[in-house]
């Protein structure tokens, strides 16, 4: 991957941040009738201010890189960007899984899969670790903060 | 008024949650700030959710102690492992590693948490004696000054956050965009979001801002090399003799508090900028037997003086005028927010014994790292040993859990994971990330001045040059943006320059 792909993509990104406020401008706040009017009543006029100022950046932005002619090598090890892909991956599934099973059944796995990501293999420790860290955090949590943490179908809540 | 309202701030502090919950901030700013990697901001954005469910002062104690500490923190590991803990301890590195080096790192640690815990106090009658002041002055402020005010904040900080002038910018948009999001204050017509009821009041600022540092420094983290490393370190006692020592530098001291607290007032400039100009002219004044850069005393006490007292110059504009210093004190301005409390004159005019609970908070805090540092040591020692891979999961669960706890909806853990996706972004293109969070902040601020400048207003935008501040602050922001395209236009041309040389 080089800098140019990265510009490339961070520039889709604002031009989709762009896209949506003018999309937004034009369809829901026109038809609630606050994308026109004075200052009381236009709530359109400061978001599109602000949408065409990151657009004009953007451009000269991009305008700056093409000039400079500079493109750099990201050189990030295989093994460097699975670890991080592998972790995002198991945050988002712990996260996407933790209304449904419940904190407890969610957080040991993945204080696990991460250790394993990073490379420990001492398989009992882990274990132990990923035990103590889950149910140490939700005592501190739910005893000391009052916090009810997510119980899924199986309603998983520890009365501490 | 000033002791009135300290009288009145001794009621809210001197309780048992409150000095507790100070000094539990103190060994937490501590840990986050030797820990490398984390540091003050990060600290504070972990603990957020916990803090807002406590009683003010406590909970802002809780916070402004994790800000003091997270900024001494860094130069335990600086000394002891030749890696600054946080860039604010990147200049201590000097001094402090050769101390080490020479068999001095536990004088090299104390003298660095007394100066430290020195420079906060310093900081901290700065503070006390001039955030009133600027309070009362701001108090004649209308809608006119106060949205220039936003404008000259976010362009201070997306000038010095790092990276180029435009990417601080786009990013400071980008934050602004996001401040948009919700009810209209207004016309109280939705926008953005989307038909969705979590969006009524817009993202929660912990899950973005959790997000956009937390999630995206732990994928940073990963791919470090060194995550089964354990390092090996002696244990350091440092001892109060320490602060003796400190104090022999009594002028360095007063110098670089200075000199902290003055960068640390100009929203943008901080800590890091504070404590290597501290370090250069402690350097330039010293006398000819100090051998600075080869474990000299002075080197340590102005890098760490000054950062501690820029924590007490940056809580200045962010108390008296609602405009945050940078990221951590952005942060605390949310925290305060979040609690009821509408930072600037009227926060002064309406919550005196509150302001006073804070103004003892962070005082006590100083006091509190100066005891606790010491004490403490041989712990935050013991817990720079411990491998990164124990860390990252910790740090997930704290983001989790954290961020659940705000409002028990998954909504916002969804938001943080996306936020964490576009901190990654932001990180690998250069992006800074400050300047999203005082957008954050600055947002709301921005633009209700704005519409009301404009709605009291009978030549539209001309009332921001017809008022005096108002027209002051505008020629502000036009030097800062013509200075500093001058500045990037010069340098670029340098650059050009050498590669055709080369």
């Amino acid at each position: 991957m080089t800098s140019r792909t990265l510009t490339l993509l961070v520039t889709a990104f604002f031009a989709i941040i762009v896209g949506i406020v003018f999309q937004q401008i034009h369809t829901s706040m026109h038809e609630q009738g606050i994308a026109s009017g004075g200052p009381y009543d236009n709530a359109a006029a400061y978001p599109r201010a602000v949408a065409i100022v990151i657009a004009g950046l953007v451009i000269v932005q991009i305008l700056m890189e093409i000039l400079s002619g500079h493109q750099e090598k990201i050189g990030l090890e295989p093994q460097a960007l699975k670890r991080a892909v592998g972790l995002l991956f198991v945050f988002a599934l712990y996260l996407g899984c933790l209304q449904w099973l419940g904190y407890h059944l969610t957080t040991t796995p993945m204080v696990f899969a991460v250790m394993y990501i990073c490379g420990a293999r001492q398989i009992g420790k882990m274990l132990l670790a990923a035990i103590v860290m889950s149910f140490g955090f939700a005592f501190v949590f739910e005893r000391f903060l009052n916090v009810v943490l997510p119980g899924g179908i199986f309603r998983l809540n520890i009365p501490w | 008024m000033l002791f009135e309202s300290l009288l009145a701030g001794f009621q809210l502090f001197l309780t048992p949650m409150a000095i507790g919950l100070t000094f539990i901030g103190i060994l937490i700013g501590l840990l986050v700030g030797a820990m490398p990697g984390l540091g003050p901001l990060m600290g504070i954005i972990l603990l957020l959710p916990v803090a807002i469910g406590l009683p003010p002062v406590a909970a802002m104690g809780f916070l402004i102690a994790i800000f003091v500490g997270g900024s001494c923190g860094g130069s335990i590991s600086a000394i002891l492992l030749r890696i600054p803990g946080t860039p604010l301890a990147a200049a201590t590195l000097f001094d402090g590693y050769p101390m080490a080096q020479k068999g001095r790192a536990a004088d090299a640690i104390g003298i660095a948490i007394s100066s430290s815990a020195i420079g906060g106090l310093i900081g901290g009658v700065v503070l006390i004696a001039a955030s009133p002041i600027l309070a009362k002055f701001a108090s004649g402020f209308a809608p006119p000054e106060y949205a220039m005010l936003a404008v000259t904040g976010l362009f201070a900080i997306a000038l010095i956050s790092g990276g180029s002038l435009i990417k601080g910018l786009i990013s400071g948009c980008f934050g602004l965009l996001l401040a948009t999001i919700g009810t209209d204050e207004f016309s109280t017509g939705y926008r953005f979001t989307f038909g969705s009821h979590h969006m009524l009041n817009g993202f929660h600022i912990v899950a973005v801002v959790v997000g956009l540092f937390a999630i995206s420094e732990m994928a940073h983290q990963i791919i470090g090399n060194d995550l089964l490393k354990k390092p090996d370190i002696k244990v350091e006692r440092p001892g109060f003799g320490s602060l003796l020592k400190t104090l022999r530098h009594w002028g360095n001291l007063l110098r670089s508090s200075g000199i902290g607290v003055f960068f640390g007032a100009l929203p943008g400039a901080g800590g890091v900028i504070s404590s290597f100009s501290a370090y250069a002219i402690a350097k330039a004044a010293a006398k000819p037997g100090e051998k600075y850069g080869e474990g000299a005393e002075g080197g340590v006490v102005a890098t760490e003086s000054a950062n501690n007292a820029t924590v007490g110059g940056t809580l200045v504009p962010s108390l008296a005028l609602g405009i945050p210093g940078d990221a951590s004190s952005a942060m605390l301005l949310g925290a305060l927010l979040i609690l009821g409390f509408v930072p600037g004159p009227i926060l002064f005019e309406q919550e005196p014994q509150f302001v006073g609970g804070i103004f003892l908070v962070y005082m006590a805090s100083n006091i509190f790292l100066l005891i606790a540092g010491i004490l403490a040591t041989p712990f935050f020692v013991y817990v720079l040993r411990i491998p990164k891979f124990y860390l990252i999961p910790i740090i997930l669960i704290l983001c989790s859990i954290g961020t659940f706890a705000l409002q028990a909806s998954v909504f916002d853990l969804m938001v943080m994971f996306g936020f964490g996706l576009v901190g990654i972004l932001f990180r690998a293109t250069n992006y800074p990330l400050a300047p999203i969070v005082i957008g954050i902040i600055l947002g709301p601020i921005l633009e209700n001045n704005l519409r009301r400048a404009l709605l009291i207003s009978r030549e539209g935008y001309w009332i921001f040059l017809d008022r005096p501040v108002s027209a002051t602050l505008v020629c502000v922001n036009v030097l800062l943006i013509s200075g500093a395209l001058v500045y990037a236009f010069r340098t670029r041309r340098k650059v050009f320059a050498r590669r055709e040389e080369a």
